[in-house]
């Protein structure tokens, strides 16, 4: 029974450390991961932002946003604590 | 090891969340009270950024702005003085930038 971990917990424990964030649809962020509410709404400390091109959905355009933000809870999909990005599972996935 | 600490914000991960001192943890509704007033781009799940100042929000996450700038696709397309946007438009981030250095 004690050692059940609540979703909600797990992220709390990322909270300071770095995490992945895979969104709906094709966006993924990683980041320093500050805070969260119960809607799972995230402050994140030099966020970093993988988004398909518009013009050229293959391509995956890297922007660093060089600010603390808040990224909205809703289209969030799965977090991965510790994930440092696309670019280490890309490569993982090469090997 | 694997998360080098880089300053004291990111040291000792306190074990109960709870008592986690004030500068360790931010939670969004901390954050939409440092940002009210100031300059914000706000991103739709569309793409679209709209920068200007945050004048208020609430509990839906409707944003009022002002001297409001759109930029889709990175281009300038439209300049609104007072501008609404409704909570449910799928707002993807809202980021804290100081314009007059950064952009």
């Amino acid at each position: 029974m004690s050692n059940r971990i609540l979703p909600l917990e797990l992220i709390d424990k990322a909270i300071g450390s770095p995490i992945w964030i895979l969104m709906r649809g094709q966006t993924e962020l990683t980041g320093i991961l500050r805070g969260f509410d119960d809607y799972v709404n995230l402050v994140l400390d030099d966020a970093v932002e993988y988004s398909p091109d518009p013009r050229d959905k293959s391509v995956v355009v890297k922007k660093e946003l060089k600010a603390e933000i808040l990224l909205n809870g809703n289209h969030v999909a799965v977090l991965v604590p510790g994930g440092t990005g696309p670019e280490d599972s890309m490569a993982a996935r090469s090997t | 090891m694997s998360s080098a600490a880089t300053d004291d914000a990111t040291k000792a991960p306190s074990k109960d969340g709870n008592s986690a001192p004030e500068q360790n943890k931010r939670s969004p509704s901390d954050f939409l009270k440092a940002v009210l007033g100031r300059p914000v781009n706000v991103r739709l799940s569309s793409g679209t950024d709209y920068r200007g100042v945050l004048a208020c929000l609430d509990g839906y996450m409707n944003i009022a702005m002002e001297q409001t700038e759109e930029y889709v696709d990175g281009q300038l397309t439209s300049k609104y003085g007072d501008c609404f946007i409704r909570g449910n438009n799928g707002k993807q981030c809202l980021s804290e930038r100081n314009f007059s250095i950064n952009l």
